[in-house]
């Protein structure tokens, strides 16, 4: 590493129209971080990280990968950048098979990228999400909740060095949501990946992270440890409520 | 997908064409040259509109700048020269065209890319009013029937192998996953525009040759017969009904389609129109995978539909009487 963030967010606005969905959002994320980002329904998150994948471009403020500056590329600059995302909604191919979805970021973001043996594959990575049974069948007849590790198995494909995950564990059963936030662990101590996770399910989302953002209305109004965030003035006003500050 | 094959029937089919001028009447002989024309335009068309789900309605736009270019060029250049000249410059306007439009998606693709043919065809006929004070062309030198029925032959096989070896490229896979989810190919690093446009320039490139070959078959062109809109939409209609995803659903198509054409358009041509826009339709209704999606069990489901329906149809009456 070259002393720069992995990934650095820079005054980040996004406007449609009228409304400012991202207000000035500046966050910088180390290699081997694992960051949470909370807040009510439309806060911002979805869009925060569309911006931060380049699904968005910013209307104001500035992206760096590295130090490199990204403001402004077409998404598939940064997945070769090594920024990687899923989707709230499961985007998979549904008519290739679970093993051709894995396959397309290989080809792609992933084709020339170093990579730890534990995503040396198809196989290894099917291994290591716990697909390797359904390989061969359409993506299209596994289950939702199996569909929600594909994407993250296509976004591993590219070989990331950032992982966005965006509501990975909505609609899951509580022991899915556990063995869910056990991969993610996993993936951040074996493969050294940052990962920053959106996940609605607070209570969850505080046990795991070693570090919270909290946006509301689009602004970020607190980043810090999930215990001082559950004691934040401002974050218990806007949104978490008494109750909350127990869990941490 | 059994690459292997695709082949073996690409060469077996080829074999057999290529015994047609010995044998062949000269009716089948041009009738068979209105099937590879076709087999040409919608195998090429489908590589890319088929697989991405861009649907262009610009073919008449290259296959009309690729006669051009060879009633142009045919004397300075050669037979063969005026066909890779064809190809080039209307790959070099699927470029600039594609960097046009290729953002849009859906209705708005479509109809800009109809659009900007019709307005290549007005420049043209402008510029030949205007500069050359002409309308149209006359061919003077002409290769013999056979050498135009070969070429357009080779183009045919070369679009089908173009085809078949894409498939299994990368950049097959890039154009399949930007039909599927142009987005989510994105964020896996699919370079989304350079593949499009790269894919519209390669059926450009094989519409502007069959125009730059087929041309010499008028002996005398003008923007309204090289430009016609009907061959890009007999194109789109055939790639569609025959299966624009598939490989060999085009290549069928074009065969029914160019056999139909010239035995209806003679005597009833606007049956043969309405056969065509009935065929769409049910294809589209019905059969959305088109002829190659044809199985037996299509017609299983079919038959239980119908019968579904009839019951349910009988029992809605039966009880009406009591009421």
């Amino acid at each position: 590493m070259n002393g720069h963030p992995l990934l650095e967010a820079r005054g980040v606005t996004v406007r449609f129209g009228g409304l400012t969905a991202v207000d000035q959002v500046s966050a910088a994320f180390a290699p081997g971080e694992l960051v949470g980002i909370i807040g009510p329904n439309g806060a911002g998150k979805t869009t925060f990280f569309n911006a931060l994948s380049g699904v968005i471009e910013p209307s104001e403020g500035e992206l760096f990968a590295l130090g490199q500056r990204l403001t402004g590329a077409k998404p598939h600059r940064f997945a070769q950048q090594g920024i990687a995302r899923t989707f709230q909604t499961p985007r998979v191919f549904a008519e290739l098979s679970v093993a051709a979805n894995i396959d397309f970021g290989l080809q792609f973001a992933g084709r020339h990228r170093q990579a730890s043996w534990l995503l040396k594959d198809e196989t290894s990575i099917l291994n290591l999400i716990g697909l390797a049974a359904q390989a061969a069948l359409p993506a299209a007849a596994i289950t939702p909740s199996q569909q929600r590790l594909l994407e993250i198995g296509m976004a591993l494909a590219t070989r990331p060095k950032l992982l966005l995950l965006d509501e990975v564990a909505a609609g899951l059963t509580e022991s899915e949501i556990e063995s869910m936030a056990q991969l993610i662990r996993r993936l951040r101590d074996d493969l050294d990946l940052s990962v920053i996770w959106i996940e609605h399910a607070v209570t969850t989302l505080l046990r795991h992270v070693e570090r919270v953002l909290v946006l509301h209305q689009g602004r970020k109004i607190a980043d810090g440890t999930p215990a001082e965030v559950v004691r934040n003035a401002e974050v218990v006003e806007a949104y978490l409520g008494d109750e909350m500050v127990d869990v941490a | 997908m059994n690459t292997k094959r695709d082949l073996l029937v690409l060469f077996a089919l080829a074999g057999w064409a290529l015994a047609v001028p010995h044998y062949g009447s000269e009716f089948a002989v041009s009738m068979a040259l209105t099937c590879l024309m076709y087999a040409t335009l919608s195998s090429s068309w489908s590589l890319f509109c088929g697989s991405t789900r861009y649907l262009s309605l610009a073919t008449s736009a290259f296959f009309g700048i690729g006669a051009y270019c060879s009633a142009l060029s045919l004397e300075q250049l050669g037979w063969l020269g005026a066909i890779g000249l064809g190809a080039a410059i209307a790959a070099a306007v699927a470029v600039v065209m594609g960097a046009a439009v290729l953002h849009l998606r859906g209705t708005y693709f479509a109809v800009l890319t109809f659009g900007m043919t019709e307005l290549i065809r007005h420049a043209i006929t402008t510029w030949e009013k205007q500069v050359t004070g002409t309308v149209g062309r006359v061919l003077t030198v002409v290769p013999e029937r056979d050498t135009v029925y070969l070429t357009v032959l080779g183009l045919a096989v070369l679009a089908i192998l173009a085809s078949i070896l894409v498939r299994r490229s990368r950049f097959g896979l890039a154009m399949a996953g930007i039909g599927a989810d142009e987005q989510r190919a994105q964020t896996l690093g699919v370079n989304t525009r350079l593949v499009k446009i790269s894919g519209f320039a390669l059926t450009a490139a094989f519409a502007g040759a069959v125009g730059a070959a087929m041309s010499v078959r008028w002996t005398y062109i003008d923007p309204a017969t090289v430009f016609n809109p009907f061959i890009g939409f007999q194109t789109v209609l055939i790639a569609l009904i025959g299966g624009a995803a598939t490989l060999w659903g085009p290549l069928l198509a074009a065969v029914v389609f160019s056999l139909l054409a010239e035995t209806l358009r003679l005597q009833l041509p606007q049956l043969y129109m309405m056969t065509l826009g009935l065929l769409l339709i049910l294809s589209v209704l019905y059969l959305p995978g088109g002829l190659a999606s044809l199985r037996r069990e299509t017609f299983t489901m079919w038959r239980d539909d119908i019968r579904s329906g009839w019951r349910e149809l009988r029992a809605g009456k039966a009880k009406k009487v009591p009421a």
